[in-house]
Order: structure tokens, then C-alpha cells, then sequence
């Protein structure tokens, strides 16, 4: 375990010390603040798009971090060679793998702290109440699809030829995922044989990274989550982070590495 | 005879010039719609108009709190109102929060999935109506020729967020988009008779939206014929409310026409008719 | 066309003992290489086993005692080299105390006691090399495998990296490395072994090597076959 935290702790401190988290950070909060300054009709006590912006701002920010930052761990590291003198040291190629993902996942859950206690303050100095329930739950949750989706970026960046390759695929099936994935089945009901066998297996066997997106509840103030469904999302997201894991070491163990 | 480069380059400045000129021309000739005159239409251009779509729909989901079925619900949706419609059946707003464009689950992934989403078909309510304000102001500056969002946007304004000082100011922008547009003439005449209680200006309003209707094509009038009768009636109405009874009656003889119950207005007619006697007598 | 398979090694059969300093012979695309990185795990065998301390390559705990240096030093730019030797420490399990008293003997050793706090990517090429002896150095390894670890450097860095194997050596440890400097082989070295084309062509003391040959440098183009001219 210390050496997969030995691991995660250089990713952390590669991400804060690259560029990217804090670009990202600065525009979303200029683009917040910006929105926020409007007034329409001389209403000031506006508050529901501020927070529907912010917090899609938020989801795009952390997604990109999250994906750009997975995408090259690997391919980085065997590109500028800092993979030899780490897997000659007594590192296993499954600890590098678990390494990498709870770097970028801790590295990402930092990411998405800082952007969350924003928009808690934006939202708490403007509407004079802290619903921080809901704000938990929602961070939590997008926490864990993040999981998800880093697990299936590492498996990306082992079989991909380039970062930007793995980055581009990735991107867009989770998109895909989080703008389709719920109504896939309503789709595939539609199609004839053998369109809708297929695509109903899609649908059942990808994961359904939709159902971490409670932005819905934060904007509109519709109460909390249950905690028996979120327990069951969070198992459900460590399954599928273990799979990607499983997978991605499955096709990184044997692989020749020449200096 | 080789051509040397500097005159090569002087027939290629006078070729380039000229196509120039003449593509310039071709283009203003062949364009159709207008320069755009704001940041929006520069931006977006003809896209603009899909955004405002888009913007007018945000509204209504904001309305119904986040409960507003997908595109795949609406096609499943639409599917059943023709059926309803079909049936002669209209909707209220019962109705309308009994629904459940849900349905069902479909499948273990859709029920569990459902903790995650909005479920309650509510709608917003006690001034916090004006979370729609946003999307009707984006609709608006993205397509000032939608008029739905300056009926809708009045409306909420006036009725339910206590602003008809603002409601005004937006049906007066629509009015300057769409100039022609007797749905915003309506509302401001309604305005004016309901809050400023300026009875001569509601009933210029609403004369001048009848003139408007009936100068849109036949097919228009068909289609928006409701807006018509509710046009003529108020004017009625309010026509008799003052005591311009003749002018409440030739009113009324037009919105037999327009309205599905002729006999209502009959009646009404009769009445205005004891009430002219009955202020003759007076007289 | 059919795809050509290149046999990087073939029968190699080699033992190196506890102790002493071994070098490792032979001209570029020999083998040198494919060899040190089957011993440290990157590359799989496909036939045959390697073991370090008689535990298989394959196991992460065989690498525990040993150091590695490879002859392209890259490390994370983004580190400073006192935070770079503390990862490393950490993944050998060193305590806090022990990593400290090392990272400061290291970075006296080398020489970058001044620039500990600053990021690689300031570093020269001989400052890099310097940070990767001290990283191969930091669990105190009882075998260093250097792969060209004169390479690039001055005579200066040459000097002070034969000082470190020399020292290494009178420790007790193990050095197994790669060269073309047939000069420092032969200074510092106990046994050699030369390979060419992927197959061993020779192993023994520096002494029996060279016999009957002007130097090793002479010894080893006869054993790779390159025939000298003989001067008039």
C-alpha cells in the first residue's frame, strides 16, 4: 500500500503543479461570476441558472482533468522513459496501475473539492442557504462516476497508440454515455432484429455513469438521495472500477517495455 | 515573350480586385436575410433560432422543476396527445400533473436509475416562478421574433412575480420585433385594462391587434383563429364595461363569427341591447 | 512479405557472483541491453528463467536489493531531486528517519546539495546523471546494474563514477554494468563477459581475457571477429 500512495502522491503533485487544474478553475469562475453579474428584469434574487452553469462548468472542468490527466500516465511515462528506473525497483505492474488511479482520482477529488466549495459559497452568499446535503451527495456521486471514468481512461491509454487517441475515444463515449446511456433501451425497443438485441446489450453491460449526475437536485432543490441508492451506486461504481483495473493490468503485465 | 514578375504580380492584384467586386456584389444580391444586428445573430447566426428554442424549453423544465421528459419521451409523448386529441379530449392542469411521461420501469436499470432523477411533477410556485426569467431573456435576445416568450414571459411577470411595470417593458420589446404581432397587442391591452385600468388605451390595443389579425394571410387566421376571438371578445366586453354600447355590439356581431358559441354572444347582445334601452329611457 | 523475427538473445547462460565487479561487453545491437532488461522484468523471456539472489525476475520482490541505472536518465521534471529520492525511499519501505539520513548522503555524494530543492527540469545533463546514481544508490543495494554509466559525462563524472563502483566494490557489493570504455573495464573490473549477435562469446577474468591480445580493448574485436589490420 505505501507504494501504491508513493505512487498516487507524485500524480497529485504533478497535477498541481502542471497548468491545467488552475486554468480550468479560472475560467469556470470567470464564466460563473460573469453569468452571476447579469440582471434580469432587475431581479437579483436569480439563482437557479447561476447554479446550472456553474455546475455544468464544473462537470466539463473535472471531466477534462480527470481524462487528460489519466490519458498520459502511462504513454508519459514510457515516452520520457521515467517507467525504467520506477518498475526496477521492487513495484509491481499492478501496483503501478492502482497507483496511477488513485493519483488521478485523489488528484481529480481535490480538483472537484475546491470547485464545490465555489460554487457553495457563490450560491450560499447569494441565496443565504447552505443545502450542503445535497451538495455533498452530488460531489460524492460525480466523485465516483469520475472513478469510473478514469479506470476506463488508464484501460484506454494501455492499448491506445497516444494520449490524445485515448483522450479523444474516451471523451466521447462517456458523453455519449451520460447524454444516451439512460435511453438507450428506449432506442433500441424501436429498431428491428438484430439492431435491437445489440444495442439492449450495450445497454446493459456498459456502465451507466448517468446515474451519478444529481445536478438536477442541487438546481432545483428537490431533496437528497436515498442512502440505500447511493450505497448501491457506490458499490456499483467500484465494480466497474475494478473491472477496468483488472482489464487494464491484464494488458499492461505483459507487455515488453525496451529501453 | 516571357512576362516579367512585377507585371505578373500587378495582373494578379487587378484579377483579384475585380473577382472581388464581383463576388461582393453576388453575395448581397443572393443574401436573403438580413445583416445580424446584435452579438447573438453574429455569433449563432441562423442557429440562433434553435438556441432560442432551446432556451424557451429550459424555461419550461425550470417550470416543472427539473420533471420534463427527453427527446425520446417527447416523441413517445406526442404520440399520445394526437391520440388524446383524436378523442376530442382537452387538458387541464390536473391533467396535465397526473401525467407521468415516465410510465413504468422499463427495466431494472431504469428503476434504479429513477432514485437519480426528478420524479415529482411539480410546478414552481410563491415567486419562485422567476427562475424562468433567464431562459425567456436568452430566448428573446436569440430570436426576438419568437413571440411565445414575450406572451409567456408577461404573463409570469405580471401574474405571478408582481412586475407588470417589467411585464410592460417586455411586451413593448416584442412589440418592436414584431410589430405585427396581435398575441403581444392582447396582453398589453389586457394589461392596461387590468392594472392601469386605462380602459381607452386597452380598447386601442386590442383594435389595432384585430386590425393586425385580419391582415394575416387566411391560413394564419385559421390557425390562430382562438387568438382572434379572444381579441374580439375582451374588446366587446370591455367596449360595454365603458358604455360604448354600439361599438359593444358591433363587436359582438363579429365574435359570433369567431367564437364556437355564437349563442353566448347573442345573449350578451341582447343585454347590451336592454341596457342601451334602459339608458335611453333614462334619458 | 513475411515478418523477419530478430532473436535478441540466444543460449545466454551467465552467472555473476556476490561481490565482484562485472562487466559487460559487447558492440552496439549485441545484446547488452535486452539482457539487462530481461533481469529487471521489462522484457519477458521467452524461453529459459533469470533470477536475481535466486528469486525469479518475474517477482517485484526480487529488485528489493538492487539499484538501477539506466544509461538515459529521465526522471519526473516536475520533481525536485530531494522529492524524487523520497519516492524512491518510500517505495523500498524506507522509515522517514532512514530516508532522510540517506537522501543527505546521497546528494553529499553526488554532489547536488545545491540544487536538492530545485525541479529536474533545471537539471544539466551531468547534474540528471548524478541524480540517477544517487536514486540507484538510495535502498544501499547489494547489486547495481548500470547500464552506460560513463556515458556523457565529462572525464570529471567518469572519474567519480569509478570512485563509486571502486567503493562500492570494497563494501562487498555487486556491479554489474555495461560499457564501451574498455579503459575503465579493464581498470575496475573482476570478470567480463562479451556478447555479439545475442550470443556469449567469452566470460572470464579481465587477465585471462586479454591474455595473448596487446589490451581487452584488442581481445574483444578478435572475439567479436573484426580483424585488425596489423600496423607497418
Amino acid at each position: 500500500m505505501n507504494t501504491t500512495f508513493a505512487l498516487a502522491g507524485v500524480v497529485i503533485k504533478e497535477l498541481y503543479r502542471r497548468k491545467d487544474f488552475y486554468v480550468l478553475f479560472v475560467l469556470s469562475a470567470l464564466l460563473t461570476l460573469v453569468s452571476g453579474a447579469a440582471s434580469f428584469f432587475h431581479d437579483r434574487n436569480i439563482i437557479g441558472y447561476i447554479k446550472d452553469i456553474c455546475l455544468l462548468l464544473i462537470w466539463i472542468s473535472a471531466l477534462i482533468i480527470a481524462v487528460v490527466t489519466t490519458a498520459r500516465q502511462i504513454p508519459a511515462e514510457r515516452e520520457a522513459r521515467t517507467i525504467f528506473p520506477l518498475l526496477a525497483k521492487p513495484v509491481s505492474r499492478w501496483q503501478l496501475i492502482v497507483g496511477k488511479f488513485l493519483g488521478c482520482w485523489l488528484a481529480t477529488g481535490l480538483a472537484l473539492l475546491v470547485f464545490y466549495v465555489f460554487f457553495a459559497v457563490l450560491v450560499g452568499t447569494r441565496d443565504g442557504h447552505w443545502p450542503l446535503g445535497i451538495y455533498l451527495e452530488a460531489a460524492w456521486m460525480q466523485w465516483l462516476m469520475l472513478a469510473i471514468v478514469i479506470a476506463m481512461v488508464l484501460l484506454g491509454s494501455i492499448h491506445f497508440a497516444a494520449p490524445s487517441s485515448t483522450t479523444t475515444i474516451c471523451v466521447s463515449v462517456v458523453v455519449g454515455i451520460l447524454i444516451l446511456g439512460g435511453h438507450l433501451r428506449q432506442l433500441a425497443l424501436l429498431q428491428p432484429e438484430p439492431v435491437q438485441t445489440l444495442l439492449s446489450a450495450v445497454y446493459f453491460l456498459m456502465p451507466h455513469l448517468e446515474w451519478y449526475d444529481l445536478r438536477d437536485f442541487v438546481v432545483y432543490e428537490s431533496g437528497i438521495v436515498g442512502g440505500g441508492p447511493l450505497l448501491l451506486a457506490s458499490l456499483y461504481a467500484a465494480v466497474w472500477v475494478a473491472i477496468f483495473l483488472i482489464l487494464a493490468w491484464l494488458g499492461f503485465r505483459r507487455k515488453s517495455l525496451n529501453t | 515573350m516571357k512576362a516579367s514578375p512585377p507585371v505578373i504580380l500587378f495582373a494578379l492584384v487587378v484579377l483579384m480586385f475585380t473577382l472581388a467586386l464581383q463576388l461582393d456584389t453576388s453575395f448581397t444580391v443572393a443574401r436573403r436575410t438580413e445583416q445580424p444586428k446584435d452579438v447573438m445573430g453574429a455569433v449563432f447566426g441562423e442557429g440562433r433560432k434553435l438556441f432560442a428554442e432551446q432556451s424557451f424549453t429550459m424555461a419550461d423544465v425550470y417550470f416543472h422543476s427539473g420533471y420534463y421528459p427527453s427527446v425520446f419521451d417527447q416523441g413517445a409523448q406526442a404520440q399520445k396527445e394526437i391520440i388524446t386529441a383524436s378523442h376530442g379530449q382537452k387538458e387541464t392542469e390536473e391533467d396535465e400533473k397526473k401525467e407521468d411521461f415516465m410510465g413504468r420501469p422499463r427495466d431494472w436499470v431504469d428503476a434504479f436509475g429513477r432514485h437519480f432523477k426528478i420524479t415529482q411533477h411539480t410546478h414552481l410556485e410563491g415567486h419562485q416562478e422567476r427562475e424562468i426569467l433567464p431562459w425567456l431573456r436568452l430566448s428573446a435576445s436569440l430570436n426576438p421574433h419568437k413571440i411565445d416568450t414575450y406572451t409567456v414571459g408577461a404573463y409570469f411577470l405580471w401574474e405571478h412575480l408582481n412586475r407588470p411595470d417589467q411585464a410592460e417593458i417586455f411586451l413593448r420589446e416584442g412589440l418592436r420585433n414584431n410589430p405585427d404581432s396581435y398575441e403581444i397587442l392582447f396582453e398589453l391591452g389586457r394589461l392596461y385594462r387590468d392594472v392601469e385600468h386605462d380602459a381607452d388605451h386597452a380598447c386601442n390595443l386590442f383594435e389595432l391587434g384585430i386590425k393586425k389579425f385580419q391582415a394575416a394571410s387566411a391560413s394564419q387566421q385559421k390557425e390562430d383563429h382562438v387568438a382572434g376571438e379572444k381579441l374580439v371578445v375582451n374588446l366587446a366586453y370591455l367596449e360595454e364595461k365603458i358604455g360604448n354600447y354600439e361599438s359593444a355590439l358591433k363587436w359582438f356581431e363579429v365574435a359570433c363569427a369567431l367564437s364556437p358559441f355564437p349563442d353566448e354572444m347573442r345573449k350578451e347582445m341582447a343585454l347590451i341591447r336592454e341596457k342601451q334601452a334602459a339608458a335611453k329611457k333614462v334619458q | 512479405m513475411r515478418n523477419t523475427v530478430k532473436v535478441a538473445l540466444q543460449g545466454l547462460d551467465l552467472e555473476v557472483f556476490a561481490g565482484e565487479v562485472f562487466g559487460f561487453l559487447g558492440p552496439n545491437g549485441a545484446g547488452k541491453t535486452t539482457t539487462m532488461n530481461v533481469l529487471l522484468g521489462f522484457v519477458p523471456p521467452t524461453s529459459g528463467k533469470a533470477s536475481l539472489f535466486e528469486i525469479d525476475v518475474r517477482q517485484p520482490i526480487a529488485r528489493q536489493r538492487i539499484g538501477y541505472l539506466p544509461e538515459l536518465t529521465y526522471y519526473y521534471k516536475f520533481l525536485t531531486a530531494e522529492e524524487l529520492l523520497r519516492f524512491y525511499a518510500r517505495i523500498f519501505g524506507l522509515s522517514r528517519g532512514e530516508a532522510d539520513r540517506r537522501i543527505a548522503e546521497l546528494l553529499k555524494l553526488v554532489e547536488l546539495e545545491h540544487a536538492a530543492k530545485r525541479p529536474i527540469k533545471g537539471y544539466s545533463k551531468g547534474m540528471q546523471q548524478r541524480c540517477g546514481l544517487a536514486q540507484a544508490l538510495i535502498n544501499n543495494p547489494d547489486l547495481l546494474i548500470l547500464d552506460e554509466p560513463t556515458s556523457g559525462l565529462d572525464p570529471l563524472g567518469r572519474m567519480k563514477v569509478r570512485e563509486i563502483i571502486q567503493r562500492l566494490k570494497n563494501e562487498g557489493k555487486t556491479v554489474f554494468f555495461s560499457s564501451h570504455e574498455m579503459g575503465e573495464v579493464e581498470t575496475i573490473c573482476d570478470r567480463v563477459a562479451i556478447v555479439h549477435q545475442g550470443e556469449l562469446k567469452a566470460v572470464g577474468k579481465v587477465a585471462d581475457i586479454s591474455a595473448g591480445h596487446e589490451n581487452l580493448e584488442k581481445a574483444f574485436l578478435k572475439i567479436v571477429g573484426f580483424e585488425t589490420t596489423p600496423q607497418p
